[in-house]
């Protein structure tokens, strides 16, 4: 494990034999890493240099807290306030606002705009990141014109705050034995015992992935919480 | 509470902060917290670049001109070795918090206005390299330091690496110095009365704590030539303690 | 300075409702508290303290002064709370906002007013000489309840302290090094905590102790009782906010004083586990084989 998944810190050198050589695709660089001309590659941060020689890229697995907007992400947006075209609203905590333009929702004119109010949550795709720029992102698809899930949340909800690193595993697809997060799958299957769609299940599920990204539980660990949490809650 | 201590950290301890870490060497504690990038304001934005925000807190007393010396030092030092370029208009804030310090045992310190050591300068370069690491913000190299003191013992020499405050009242001349990973200086300031010569030694002997190329040397027995000078190897102490992070994240690969 | 963070429209009315359920976001009981640690540094005077995501470092220290004129016989003592960026970015450094002015101000009605360190006793020379005693008070991470996590802080840190020792000679004032003598504590006469309830609901009728930022921001309505494990009662402060109704302000006091007993308890306890390890031999003896020398 240690060794085709070594430790990089920012500015050490990657032994040559582990940068990936493919006689056909050029090599692709992740997040983690910068490339110096001619032909240095450099970590820039602390974490796992993972190199996949099939798609020959190469890339630095890391886990941080600091949302770093980049197209395509699907986030979760907070209005700040309205202005003639556009709403402002912030991505993460203290950073600059992203743009969400008024026209920018399913089927949105100048009259059936949606109405938002500062504070509320909308859940929408990055279309702009650019470190010159502020971001901007959108409620509706540009190629369908549809809102595909997009939108204004509305009525009560919570958002749980988990690391960035947690966040990516949530969205992989690999089964929890593949080092997937089986909480979800827990409270909704057996062990959750049937929980009702209320208050309460929200909060048993957002504790249950805060407290598998603060602790780092591994499947074991997960039972036990799952089981530790419906029994509190009953 | 010796200086001979080994340094020791954990890196995350501030569960709200994007980065933090706690340090402890020669008797210095510190506590760092990163933020960023996040919004600069107005009259800190730079069309270009980040702007790296530096704070140092005393642990009694309100800060003073020492202090903003310090931040100023570490502001410069950091900006060099952070990717500012990458995050134009925007805030990296680093919050030094001093938690202990060595006391002189010998004198009874004046507290209302606090006035830091200069030989604090290492813990706190240390602890925000490793909150920066915490934080996974991009950086050109990271960067490792120590403060050495030369005092004059019996007519002799005498270098002493990571002084208590008693060997800082006795020496003739205080230094501190960094480098990057890239074994490049980064960082030089001295304090007292010194030779050209002297400051030469002081850099040998500095260079063989910060930049002791890690695994390499493995079996060849560490000769130095003074017992007193042979400190920890900070490159790979800084290595561990960045390793542990990463390996308690990323678990579950 | 950044804005100040702002939990969204769909989570504060999530917080409201979820509490009309009697539901708290981190499964706690209305009258909880998180868990509470306490430790103490290498130096005396030194306490640090974790209330669930909440932590507050908070550091005593002292010097010798001249006293006020207006005050000849007693001793100085300051509280400072000023709150860096640590906690939150929205907080500058030099630029108070209310949440520090009201730390101070509690902090400075429970310990300094209600006469938990004896004044007096600080004073070295009639209208010449006295102790300034100080506590800083660092709040490194902003988790909600700063007010009960920092007295609980300052109150630790005071009576871990030890000053240097002095002497009166025939007029002539010897403060001791800590190599010569070894310190001594402060005289304490009693330890006054902290404990404050935020209210919720249009009426006011929903209490809770020991917030979290986020229910903080939703509360519409708080009250920081301080009293000591007696049961005498320092200061109570209900700043604005929605009218309480009286009886439950009079089980909240009740309820309090039980929480102070707790805190008092365990502040002995940890107090007196530090004492045994630092007794250990170790650096007292250290202390001593260097003045042989």
């Amino acid at each position: 494990m240690a060794t085709d998944r070594p430790l990089v810190l920012p500015g050490e050198t990657i032994d040559p034999s582990l940068i990936p050589s493919h006689p056909k695709h050029p090599l692709r660089l992740g997040p983690g890493l910068r490339h110096i001309p001619p032909s240095d590659i450099v970590p820039t941060v602390a974490g796992q240099l993972i190199t996949n020689p099939v798609k020959n890229s190469m890339w630095v697995e890391y886990n941080s807290q600091r949302y770093i907007p980049s197209v395509g992400d699907i986030v979760l947006a907070q209005i700040l306030r309205s202005t003639t075209d556009f709403y402002l609203c912030t991505l993460s905590q203290h950073t600059a606002p992203a743009t969400l333009p008024h026209l920018a929702f399913e089927s949105a004119t100048k009259k059936t705009r949606p109405n938002l109010a500062p504070g509320q949550l909308v859940y929408a795709r990055v279309t702009l990141a650019n470190k010159h720029m502020d971001p901007e992102v959108e409620c509706v698809s540009a190629a369908t014109g549809k809102a595909e899930g997009l939108g204004p949340i509305t009525g009560p909800g919570c958002a749980f705050d988990v690391s960035l690193g947690f966040a990516r595993r949530l969205l992989m697809a690999r089964s929890a034995e593949d080092g997937g997060v089986g909480v979800l799958e827990m409270l909704g299957g057996e062990e959750g015992g049937g929980l009702a769609e209320s208050a309460r299940t929200v909060v048993v599920v957002g504790r249950a992935l805060q407290e598998t990204d603060r602790a780092g539980l591994g499947m074991e660990g997960q039972r036990r919480l799952v089981k530790k949490l419906v029994r509190e809650m009953r | 509470m010796t200086a001979t201590s080994a340094p020791e950290a954990a890196l995350g301890v501030l569960p709200r902060a994007d980065g933090s870490a706690k340090y402890s060497h020669a008797g210095y504690t510190v506590t760092a917290s990163v933020n960023g990038p996040i919004e600069a304001q107005r009259r800190d934005e730079h069309a270009y670049e980040a702007h790296v925000d530096v704070i140092v807190r005393p642990a009694a007393g309100v800060g003073g001109t020492r202090e903003r010396h310090l931040e100023s030092i570490l502001q410069s030092s950091l900006s060099q070795i952070i990717l500012v370029k990458n995050f134009p208009r925007s805030l990296i804030q680093i919050v030094l918090q001093v938690e202990d310090s060595p006391e002189n045992d010998y004198v009874n310190t004046k507290l209302v206005q606090a006035s830091l050591n200069f030989a604090i300068m290492p813990a706190l370069m240390q602890t925000a390299v490793l909150a920066l690491l915490s934080a996974g913000v991009p950086m050109r190299a990271t960067a490792t330091a120590t403060a050495v003191t030369i005092a004059q013992q019996d007519g002799a020499k005498r270098i002493t690496v990571d002084p208590t405050p008693r060997d800082i009242e006795t020496a003739r001349s205080v230094h501190v110095l960094a480098f990057t990973s890239h074994d490049e200086l980064l960082l030089a300031e001295s304090e007292g009365d010194f030779t050209v010569k002297e400051w030469d030694d002081v850099y040998e002997t500095a260079k063989a704590i910060c930049c002791r190329s890690a695994p390499a040397k493995e079996g060849v027995a560490m000769v130095l030539d003074d017992e007193d000078a042979s400190g920890p190897d900070m490159r790979q102490f800084l290595r561990s303690a960045a390793g542990a992070k990463v390996a308690a994240d990323l678990h579950w690969k | 300075m950044p804005r100040e963070a702002e939990p969204s429209l769909n989570e504060k009315q999530f917080v409201t409702q979820a509490l009309q359920e009697n539901l708290r976001l981190d499964g706690r009981e209305f009258d909880q508290y998180r868990p509470v640690e306490l430790t103490f540094g290498d130096q005396h005077g030194v306490a640090d303290v974790t209330l669930g995501k909440t932590r507050v470092l908070a550091k005593a220290s002292a010097e010798v002064t001249v006293p006020y004129a207006d005050r000849p016989l007693d001793g100085v003592f300051t509280i400072a709370t000023e709150l860096s960026p640590m906690a939150s970015p929205a907080f500058e450094v030099n630029r108070p906002t209310e949440t520090e002015v009201l730390l101070s101000r509690l902090l400075e009605k429970t310990v300094r007013r209600s006469g938990a360190l004896d004044t007096e006793s600080l004073c070295l020379v009639a209208g010449q000489k006295c102790w300034s005693v100080r506590v800083d008070v660092h709040v490194l991470s902003h988790d909600g309840n700063l007010i009960d996590a920092s007295c609980l802080a300052v109150v630790a840190a005071l009576r871990h302290f030890r000053k240097p020792d002095t002497s009166m000679e025939g007029g002539v004032l010897t403060v001791y090094t800590p190599a010569e003598r070894e310190p001594v504590p402060l005289s304490w006469l009693h330890s006054p905590f902290c404990v404050t309830w935020s209210f919720f609901g249009e009426e006011a009728d929903i209490a809770l102790l020991d917030a979290t930022w986020m229910e903080e921001q939703v509360r519409v309505g708080s009250c920081t009782v301080s009293l000591n494990k007696h049961g005498e009662i320092c200061q109570i402060a209900k700043l604005g906010g929605t009218p309480v109704d009286a009886v439950v302000l009079l089980q909240c006091t009740s309820v309090a004083l039980a929480k102070v007993k707790e805190f008092s308890e365990l502040l002995d306890k940890r107090l007196a586990e530090d004492l045994k390890r630092r007794d250990k031999g170790g650096f007292m003896a250290e202390l001593r084989a260097e003045n042989d020398r």
